[in-house]
């Protein structure tokens, strides 16, 4: 069984989620005092979800604004990202992760997206996905 | 020392060493399969004639020789690099690059290379890590100076010159094909530069040890390096024209460039690279000024890597790892005062007022990730900072 079953499910899951983290007091202001324009691009299903963060907006879909930063994974990769089981640096090697962009910039946000790795599997079990915490192979 | 779950090691360059090996750069960029060669170097070099046996070489081999370029200061920014581009397009391009200097030649050539194979605009479109999916045309590497490590690493350090940072690019696919260790070509490098470049590549190989990603391979490499830095430095320093003390540290430099490039570095190379940016600082020097304290800063949290070190330096086992592993960090500053490197920060001209905004852009540097001890917030970077100062 796949975690998403498709584009539609993903955004599903994944938007309000972002959104979340946008409304948390304690991530939201300090992602969007970065100032980036940092964009997901997933695979399997295809999805790109882009965090706005002069405009403090999350967008789904292509844009015409062009990201500081973005990252390019499979939404299996997604999953164990924000589940906090992903090592960052052997994702980049094994190119399960490909950043582009300004890597300083990049290296700032990751750490305050780790405050988040806890609330994705609490809002994974109040969506119903509880299951998809520790079944993701 | 427990496995890891999981690790990859990687060696794209081929590695030659010898006495009077500068001159066979011409078969080895043939046998690369270059035809249309760019030269990069600085003017030292050139001034040394070391350029011209380089285009001899390529010339009796019967490869073209575009250009040599021999203006690369001692950081290259990615402006600089754009217009090398440009400016060889114009001639028609290079199917190989030389690089022969240190660290900056080395990363500037890789920076080049890049854009003459795939072209595009160098922060545009190759700003990254891992980026690209293919070899790159053929490279090969003659490193002048025994410390940076860039003649078969994977990474590529530039300046922003706006930012006052360094930028890193990563890929394997940078690694030059060829590396030619000639440790004539050494033999004129003055003692402050023998001693900031030897203790750059000491602390590659420590931060390899230490790194979060360290792997079994990469730490078996970095002792080794560790070892014969320990025992060569401090001659190489001493008598410049020792071609074994020279020899010694070339292929401990490079052997230490192997170890890192795979388990990467640590927040030793992160504050080295914010000094280097924002202070003007040479980098080895930085690393050097930076290494004990920060060592000081992990010790918990590699007490084993430590107490290995320190045994490559020849502290002998006592039986107590955490005793072993702090009397290798004297080891590294007794090290660090036999090549006689300034050991405070104020001696190099960092001031305090600068601490803020090493310390910040510090945060943003790549190699925090790999560091034993997370970094909590920059306030630490300021506390260690203080220390070296």
């Amino acid at each position: 069984m796949p975690i998403f079953n498709d584009t539609e499910h993903f955004y599903s899951v994944l938007v309000p989620f972002f959104n979340m983290l946008k409304d948390d007091p304690g991530i939201g202001p300090k992602i969007f005092s970065s100032g980036l324009v940092v964009q997901f691009i997933y695979s399997d299903p295809q999805a790109i979800i882009t965090i706005d963060c002069p405009n403090k907006v999350i967008i789904q879909g292509e844009i015409d604004l062009k990201p500081t930063v973005s990252m390019s994974m499979s939404a299996k990769t997604a999953h164990k990202f924000w589940l906090g089981k992903l090592s960052i640096v052997i994702a980049l090697t094994k190119r399960e992760v490909i950043a582009k962009g300004p890597l300083p910039a990049l290296m700032k946000l990751l750490p305050l997206i780790k405050d988040s790795y806890g609330m994705y599997a609490e809002y994974l079990k109040k969506i119903g996905m509880e299951d998809k915490i520790t079944n993701w192979d | 020392m427990a496995l890891p779950e999981y690790f990859q090691f990687q060696d794209r360059t081929k590695v030659i060493y010898g006495q009077g090996t500068l001159s066979s750069v011409g078969e080895e960029a043939k046998l690369a399969g270059g035809a249309k060669a760019l030269i990069v170097t600085d003017k030292i070099i050139s001034k040394l004639g070391y350029a011209e046996t380089v285009a001899n070489s390529l010339r009796d081999a019967g490869i073209e020789v575009v250009m040599t370029y021999d203006d690369v200061p001692q950081d290259s920014s990615a402006t600089m690099i754009q217009t090398l581009y440009e400016d060889v397009k114009k001639l028609g391009g290079a199917d190989i690059c030389v690089a022969i200097g240190g660290g900056s030649v080395l990363d500037t050539t890789k920076m080049v290379n890049l854009l003459l194979s795939e072209g595009g605009d160098l922060l545009d479109d190759h700003q990254g890590a891992y980026l690209q999916e293919k070899p790159l045309n053929p490279m090969v590497a003659i490193p002048t100076t025994a410390g940076t490590g860039s003649e078969v690493t994977f990474a590529a350090v530039i300046k922003d010159t706006e930012q006052h940072q360094k930028i890193s690019f990563i890929s394997p696919f940078f690694a030059p094909n060829t590396a030619i260790l000639d440790p004539d070509v050494t033999l004129s490098m003055p003692p402050g530069i023998t001693a900031g470049t030897g203790m750059d590549a000491l602390t590659h190989a420590i931060e390899a040890l230490h790194s979060a990603t360290s792997e079994p391979v990469s730490d078996a490499l970095a002792l080794g390096a560790i070892r014969m830095i320990n025992e060569f430095l401090p001659v190489a320093v001493k008598d410049g024209k020792n071609v074994e003390a020279r020899g010694q540290m070339l292929i401990a430099s490079t052997i230490a460039g192997i170890a890192f490039t795979n388990s990467m570095v640590g927040v030793v190379h992160a504050i080295a690279h914010s000094i280097g940016g924002i202070a003007g600082v040479p980098h080895g020097l930085a690393n050097s000024l930076m290494l004990p304290w920060c060592m000081e800063f992990n010790l918990e949290y590699c007490t084993d890597k430590y107490a290995q070190s320190a045994y490559a330096m020849g502290v002998i086992p006592t039986g107590d790892p955490a005793a072993d592993a702090e009397t290798g960090i004297a080891k590294v500053r007794e090290l660090i005062s036999k090549t006689g490197l300034p050991t405070r920060l104020r001696d190099v001209g960092v001031t305090e007022e600068q601490f803020e905004d090493i310390a910040m852009t510090t945060m943003g540097d790549g190699s925090l990730f790999t560091n034993p001890r997370t970094v909590e917030d920059h306030i630490e970077i300021i506390e260690l900072l203080k220390k070296a100062f």
